[in-house]
C-alpha cells in the first residue's frame, strides 16, 4: 500500500515529470540531429556523468579520492580484454570474422561492461579496506599511489594487458547510435541506483560520516561498514564508465590512468555542485562542451587572429586560454559559489520565479 | 560518286572542326568547384604539433599561391584549406574528438598528420571506417599501415590486439614516416659495419639500450633487438633497461648500464629527455661511452639542452634542417623560407607534413577528381621524385611489392661536433657513404669521442 | 650484471641528491600545511614558474644562474602572497577538499600561463658550473649537484633558525599550535599566513631554480614533484619538518634501490607502496601526530 502510494506520488512530481521529459529530448535529440560529432560528444557526456557520479558518490561519504582512473582503467582493461577474448571465441566457433550483431551480442556487451564494474570493484573493495582508517590526506595519497601502481603494473604486464601499446577491443554493439542507446540506459541506471541510495538509510549514514566520523560512531553507525560500501559502489560505477569509455573509443592503453583522469571527476563534481546528483551531470556536460567548442576550428581561429600576435611562440593560442579559464572558473566557483552550477541555476530560477510571481501580483491591482 | 565523297571529306572537316573548337574553347569551372579540405592532424599544443602545423601552412600558401590544384573534374584549380584537428596531447582519448568532426562533420577530403603512434592508432578509426585517405606523417609505429589484412595484422593474426579485419578501409591509410623498424636497422648496422672495427674488432660489440617505457620506446628496444636476430649481427645486449618515462632521474640505471661495460649506449626518449639521460650518465655516472639518439631528437631543443655534452655521440636521422649548407638542396631551401617566414627553425616531423601536402596535390591531379576512392588509387601508384625525405629508390612510392603503403627511406647516422666560433652543437652526416638521388651523403669520418673508454667483456 | 657494493654505494648517493630538492619542496609545502592547515596542490607550479624565472633572468640579464634564483625567490614569494590573498584565504576553514580545488584550479591557470609567455619547448638554466666534476673514491658527481645538496642543507638551516630563534618564527609556531590562543596574544595571525606562504613559496622557488639548473623543464614540470613533495610529507606526517626530510631520503633512497634491482619503471611504483604499506600501519605517517 505504501509503495503504491509512493509510487503515486513519484508518477505525479515534477522531478519526475521533468525526468521523463529530459530522458525523451536526450533519445529524440540524436535523431533530429543527425551530426556524428554531435552524438559523439553527446556519448562522451553521458560517459562522463556515470564517471563523476561515482566519484561524487564517494565523496558523499566523507572519502576524497585522487585515484579514480585507476578504477576507470580497471574497469576499462578488464572489460575489454573479457569482452574481446569472448567475441574472438565465438568468431573461431562460428568461423566467421565479424560477429552477428544481435540481442546475444548487446546481452554480451551489457555483461561484459558488469563484470569489468565487478572487477574494479573487487580491487576496489581491497583498497577500501585498507583505506578504512585514513582520513582526508591521507586516503587522497593511498588511492592516488594505487593508481601509479595500477600504471605500472599494466604495462610490466603487457603480454596480458597490451597496456603499453594499447588495444582496439571488438566492439559488440554497432557505433553510432545504437551505441549512444546503450550508454545513455547505463547513465540512467547507475545515475538513479546511486540517487536511490543517497536517499536510503544507507545514504543517510554515509553523509553522517561526512558530516563528522566520531559524531556518526558515537551514534551507532558503523562507520567502517559504511565506507567500505561507499567505496565499492563508487568503484563499481567507476569501473563501468571505464568499460563504456574504452569500447567507445575502441582504444585503451595505460594513459587511461593518468593523473588527469583521476583529477577529471572531481573537476566536474566541483564544477557542477558537489553532494548533489545533477552536479556531476552538469559539471561533465560544461567541461566536454567547453572544450569541444573551444577546440572547434572556427572558434580556435578567431582566438588566435585575435590573441596570437601576443603570444607569437604559439602557433594555436586556444588550447592554454581555454584552460586558464577553466581554472578560474574553477576558483571562482569554490570561492564564491561553493556549490557548484547547480545552486547558481537554482538562484537564477528562484530569481526568476520571483520576478513573475511579483508581476502576476501586481497585476490585479 | 565524287559528289557523295567531297560530302564526307567536308562533314570529316566540319566535325573535327567543331572538335578542335569545343576543344580549344575555355570551358567554364564546375559548379561544384570548391575549397579542397585537408585535415591536419597534430598536437598543436606541443612544439611538435606547431612545427607540423606551420610546415602544413607553408605547404598550402606555397600551392595556393601557385594556383591551387588542378581538378579534372571541375575544370578549374582548386585551393586547399586546412582544417586544424587538434589532438591536445595525443591521448588516445583526445587524439579521437577533432578527427571525428573534421571527417564527418566538416567533411575533410584527405587528412595528413597524426604525431603520436597510440593517438593515431585511436584516430585513424575514424578514417578507415569513413574510407578518408590518411597520409600518416608522425606516427613511427609500423602498425598504422599493417594492422590490417594487407599487412597480415602486423604479424599478429585477425585477433592480435590491434588487428583490423576491413582491408578496404585500412587500403586508405598512407604511412609517409620511417618507422622504429626502419631507424633501428640503420643504429645496429652501423655499430656493426663502421664502429665494430674501431673498437671491437676480435670480439662481440656490446650494445647497451635504455629506453623509456612506452609505445615508442619499446617498440624501436623490441627492432633492435629484432634487426640483431635477423641478420645475425655480432652484437651483444648487454644491458637492457626501460624507465617510468614520466622520470628525469636516470643515474641508477645508468649505473647499472655502467657495470655491464657497453661499447655504445643507445638512449630512446624525446628531444626534451635524451640529452639529460646522456648528459647524466657522461658527466654524472662517468659511463665515458658513445651515445646515440634516434631521430625524433632533430630538434633545436635537442641541441640546446645538450649543448657541449653532445661532442662525439650520434644521431640517427632521416632529415636535417640545420646544416648549412645542406646535403640535399632543397631541405636547405625549406629551412631558409621556414625560418624566413617564421623566425623559428623547422623541425623533423614538419617536413614529412610539407612533403605531404605535395603528394597530396600530385594524387588529386593524376585522379582529376577529389572523390576518395579515386584520390586513394592515385595515392597507390604515387611515383614522384624524393623531396625533403630521402628514399632508397629517389622516389616517393608506396606500395612497392607489399600490399600495405609504407615508403622505403634512407636514415643516416650524424655525429655531434661543438662549433666553436658559433658557441653551439651541429652536426654531420658519418654514414652511409651516399644515397639515391643524391649522390654522396658521408661529410666527415666517425671518430670516437674524446674520453671514449670502449667496453670489455 | 653484477650488483656490487660500489653500485649500492652510488645509488644510495643517487637516491641523496634527489631527495634533496623533493625535501625543498616537501619543507615548503610542510610549513604551510603545519601554520594554516591547507595543502597547496600548485606548488610545484611554483617550482616550474620559478625554473622559468631563474632562466630568463639568467639568459636575458646575464646573471649568474644561481644569483638569479635570489632575484626569482623574491619574485615568487610575492606571487605566493597575492595567491594567498585572493584565493586560499578566502577558502580557509570551509570544507577540506575546497583546497584540493582551489589548487587544481591554480595549477590550470599557472601551467597555461607560462605556456602562453615561454612557449612549449624544453629549457635549461646555463650553468656556471657546467661540465665541472667532483671526484671521490671512484664516484664522479657534477659540481651543481653538490651545489645543490649545500644549498638545500643551507635553505633548511636558515629556515630552522628563522623558525627557532626570530619573533615571527615564534608567532608562527604559536599560531600552528592553537590558532584562536595566538589571535588572543595579538598576534596577526593574517600576517602571519602571508608571511607563512611566501616562505613556503621561497622554498618552492629556491627548489625550482635548482631544479632549472640540474634537469630541463617545461610548462609541465611542477606536476609530478608536488606529487612527490606531497607524498614525503604524507609518509613523513604532515606538519613534521623532522617528516618530511626522513621521508625525503627514504622515498628517494627507495625509488633507487627498486631501479637498480627490478628496473626504471618500478620506482615509484615501489615508492608508493612503501607510502601504502607504512599509512596502514601508521594513517598519520611516521612522525604524524593525530588529530589531523
Amino acid at each position: 500500500m505504501e509503495i503504491k502510494q509512493k509510487l503515486t506520488s513519484l508518477l505525479h512530481s515534477r522531478i519526475f515529470q521533468i525526468i521523463i521529459f529530459g530522458l525523451a529530448i536526450l533519445v529524440i535529440l540524436p535523431v533530429i540531429i543527425t551530426d556524428n560529432f554531435f552524438l559523439y560528444v553527446l556519448t562522451l557526456i553521458c560517459i562522463f556523468s556515470i564517471y563523476a557520479a561515482s566519484w561524487n558518490f564517494l565523496a558523499n561519504s566523507g572519502q576524497g579520492s585522487l585515484g579514480h582512473a585507476a578504477f576507470l582503467g580497471l574497469g576499462g582493461f578488464s572489460s575489454a580484454l573479457i569482452g574481446t577474448s569472448i567475441s574472438n571465441g565465438i568468431n573461431g566457433l562460428l568461423g566467421t570474422v565479424i560477429m552477428p550483431i544481435g540481442a546475444l551480442s548487446v546481452t554480451i556487451q551489457i555483461l561484459v561492461l558488469i563484470v569489468g564494474g565487478l572487477i574494479s570493484a573487487g580491487i576496489g573493495f581491497l583498497i577500501g579496506l585498507a583505506c578504512v582508517r585514513l582520513k582526508a590526506w591521507y586516503l587522497a595519497m593511498v588511492t592516488f599511489g594505487f593508481s601509479v601502481i595500477a600504471s605500472t603494473l599494466s604495462s610490466q604486464f603487457d603480454a596480458i594487458t597490451n597496456g603499453i601499446n594499447g588495444f582496439a577491443p571488438t566492439t559488440l554493439v554497432p557505433r553510432g547510435f545504437p551505441f549512444y542507446i546503450l550508454v545513455l540506459s547505463f547513465t540512467v541506471t547507475s545515475i538513479a541506483v546511486m540517487y536511490l541510495i543517497m536517499k536510503s538509510r544507507t545514504g543517510l549514514a554515509f553523509r553522517a560520516i561526512h558530516g563528522n566520523e566520531e559524531e556518526a560512531k558515537m551514534i551507532g553507525i558503523n562507520t567502517a561498514k559504511y565506507k567500505l560500501i561507499a567505496f565499492v559502489i563508487s568503484t563499481f560505477f567507476a569501473g563501468i564508465a571505464g568499460g563504456l569509455n574504452v569500447y567507445f573509443l575502441r582504444f585503451v592503453d595505460n594513459s587511461i590512468f593518468a593523473p588527469a583522469n583521476s583529477f577529471l571527476p572531481l573537476i566536474m563534481s566541483v564544477i557542477g555542485g558537489l553532494g548533489t546528483v545533477i552536479g556531476p551531470i552538469i559539471g561533465s556536460v560544461f567541461w566536454v562542451s567547453i572544450q569541444q567548442i573551444l577546440a572547434l576550428p572556427s572558434v580556435a581561429d578567431y582566438l588566435h587572429s585575435s590573441l596570437g600576435g601576443f603570444f607569437p611562440g604559439l602557433s594555436n593560442v586556444g588550447p592554454p586560454i581555454s584552460l586558464i579559464a577553466i581554472g578560474i572558473i574553477i576558483v571562482v566557483i569554490v570561492i564564491f559559489e561553493p556549490k557548484g552550477l547547480v545552486a547558481l541555476l537554482q538562484k537564477v530560477y528562484n530569481y526568476i520565479m520571483l520576478k513573475t510571481k511579483s508581476k502576476a501580483e501586481i497585476k490585479p491591482k | 560518286m565524287q559528289k557523295k565523297i567531297l560530302a564526307i571529306i567536308a562533314v570529316v572537316i566540319i566535325v573535327i572542326a567543331a572538335v578542335a573548337v569545343y576543344q580549344l574553347t575555355p570551358k567554364a569551372p564546375s559548379a561544384e568547384a570548391r575549397n579542397i579540405k585537408i585535415g591536419l592532424v597534430a598536437p598543436l599544443s606541443t612544439s611538435i604539433g606547431q612545427d607540423m602545423s606551420k610546415a602544413a601552412q607553408m605547404a598550402a600558401q606555397e600551392i595556393n599561391d601557385a594556383g591551387g590544384i588542378w581538378v579534372a573534374e571541375w575544370n578549374t584549380y582548386a585551393k586547399i584549406e586546412i582544417v586544424n584537428a587538434d589532438t591536445i596531447d595525443d591521448s588516445p582519448a583526445n587524439a579521437k574528438p577533432p578527427v571525428i568532426r573534421a571527417v564527418e562533420t566538416d567533411n575533410v577530403d584527405m587528412l595528413i598528420g597524426g604525431y603520436g603512434s597510440a593517438g593515431t592508432l585511436a584516430n585513424q578509426q575514424v578514417a578507415i571506417d569513413n574510407k578518408v585517405p590518411y597520409i600518416i606523417t608522425g606516427a613511427s609505429n609500423q602498425l598504422v599501415t599493417r594492422r590490417g589484412p594487407q599487412g597480415n595484422y602486423g604479424g599478429f593474426g585477425p585477433n592480435g590486439p590491434n588487428s583490423i579485419s576491413d582491408a578496404e578501409g585500412m587500403s586508405y591509410m598512407f604511412h609517409y614516416c620511417t618507422t622504429t623498424y626502419h631507424y633501428s636497422k640503420t643504429v645496429v648496422d652501423f655499430f656493426a659495419e663502421e664502429m665494430k672495427p674501431l673498437v671491437a674488432a676480435e670480439r662481440n660489440f656490446r650494445l647497451a639500450i635504455i629506453y623509456r617505457n612506452d609505445a615508442f620506446g619499446t617498440g624501436v628496444e623490441e627492432a633492435t633487438k629484432y634487426w640483431i636476430q635477423n641478420q645475425s649481427l655480432p652484437i651483444d645486449l648487454v644491458a637492457d633497461r626501460a624507465y617510468d618515462p614520466a622520470t628525469t632521474n636516470y643515474q641508477t640505471d645508468l649505473t647499472a648500464v655502467k657495470a655491464s661495460n657497453p661499447d655504445a649506449v643507445f638512449v630512446v626518449d624525446n628531444p626534451d629527455k635524451t640529452p639529460l639521460v646522456i648528459s647524466q650518465g657522461w658527466n654524472d655516472v662517468g659511463l665515458k661511452s658513445v651515445y646515440i639518439a634516434v631521430e625524433n631528437n632533430q630538434d633545436p631543443v635537442f641541441y640546446t639542452l645538450l649543448g657541449e655534452t653532445g661532442t662525439g655521440h650520434l644521431l640517427e636521422s632521416k632529415l636535417d634542417p640545420f646544416m648549412n649548407p645542406s646535403y640535399l638542396p632543397a631541405v636547405g631551401e625549406y629551412s631558409q623560407k621556414f625560418y624566413t617566414t617564421y623566425g623559428v627553425m623547422p623541425g623533423m616531423m614538419g617536413a614529412d607534413t610539407y612533403d605531404a601536402f605535395y603528394i597530396a596535390k600530385d594524387a588529386i591531379e593524376r585522379a582529376g577528381t577529389i572523390e576518395k576512392s579515386a584520390v586513394k588509387e592515385a595515392l597507390e601508384d604515387t611515383n614522384m621524385d624524393q623531396m625533403l625525405i630521402m628514399t632508397r629508390t629517389g622516389k616517393i612510392q608506396f606500395s612497392t611489392g607489399i600490399d600495405y603503403h609504407e615508403i622505403d627511406p634512407v636514415t643516416f647516422i650524424e655525429q655531434l661536433y661543438w662549433d666553436e666560433a658559433d658557441n653551439r652543437l651541429k652536426s654531420r652526416i658519418v654514414w652511409p657513404e651516399s644515397a639515391p638521388g643524391v649522390g654522396n651523403l658521408k661529410q666527415a669520418d666517425f671518430t670516437l669521442p674524446p674520453g671514449y673508454q670502449a667496453g670489455q667483456p | 650484471m653484477d650488483i656490487t657494493a660500489p653500485t649500492i654505494m652510488l645509488t644510495l648517493i643517487w637516491g641523496l641528491a634527489i631527495g634533496c630538492i623533493y625535501i625543498l619542496l616537501a619543507t615548503g609545502l610542510n610549513i604551510i600545511f603545519g601554520v594554516m592547515k591547507l595543502v597547496n596542490f600548485a606548488h610545484g607550479q611554483l617550482l616550474m614558474i620559478s625554473a622559468y624565472l631563474s632562466w630568463t633572468i639568467s639568459v636575458s640579464a646575464g646573471l649568474n644562474a644561481y644569483a638569479a634564483i635570489l632575484v626569482s625567490m623574491v619574485i615568487v614569494a610575492f606571487i605566493g602572497i597575492l595567491v594567498e590573498r585572493l584565493t586560499f584565504r578566502r577558502v580557509l576553514g570551509t570544507d577540506k577538499l575546497n583546497e584540493i580545488f582551489v589548487s587544481l584550479g591554480l595549477i590550470y591557470i599557472f601551467e597555461n600561463i607560462a605556456m602562453l609567455i615561454w612557449g612549449t619547448n624544453s629549457l635549461q638554466i646555463p650553468s656556471p658550473l657546467s661540465g665541472l666534476n667532483l671526484y671521490f673514491s671512484g664516484v664522479s658527481i657534477t659540481y651543481d649537484r653538490v651545489v645543490a645538496v649545500f644549498v638545500v642543507i643551507a635553505a633548511l638551516i636558515a629556515f630552522g633558525l628563522l623558525i627557532k630563534k626570530t619573533k615571527i618564527g615564534l608567532a608562527m609556531r604559536a599560531t600552528s599550535q592553537i590558532k584562536n590562543t595566538a589571535m588572543l596574544m595579538g598576534i596577526n595571525v593574517e600576517k602571519i599566513y602571508m608571511i607563512t606562504f611566501a616562505l613556503g613559496a621561497a622554498l618552492a622557488a629556491v627548489a625550482g631554480g635548482l631544479y632549472g639548473i640540474i634537469f630541463s623543464f617545461n610548462y609541465q614540470v611542477g606536476a609530478m614533484p608536488t606529487i612527490i613533495a606531497f607524498a614525503i610529507i604524507i609518509l613523513g606526517g604532515l606538519g613534521s619538518i623532522k617528516g618530511a626530510i626522513v621521508g625525503g631520503l627514504l622515498y628517494g633512497i627507495t625509488e633507487q634501490l627498486a631501479t637498480l634491482f627490478i628496473n626504471g619503471t618500478w620506482g615509484s611504483a615501489v615508492a608508493f607502496a612503501l607510502l601504502i604499506v607504512v599509512l596502514i600501519i601508521r594513517p598519520h605517517g611516521i612522525f604524524g601526530e593525530k588529530g589531523e
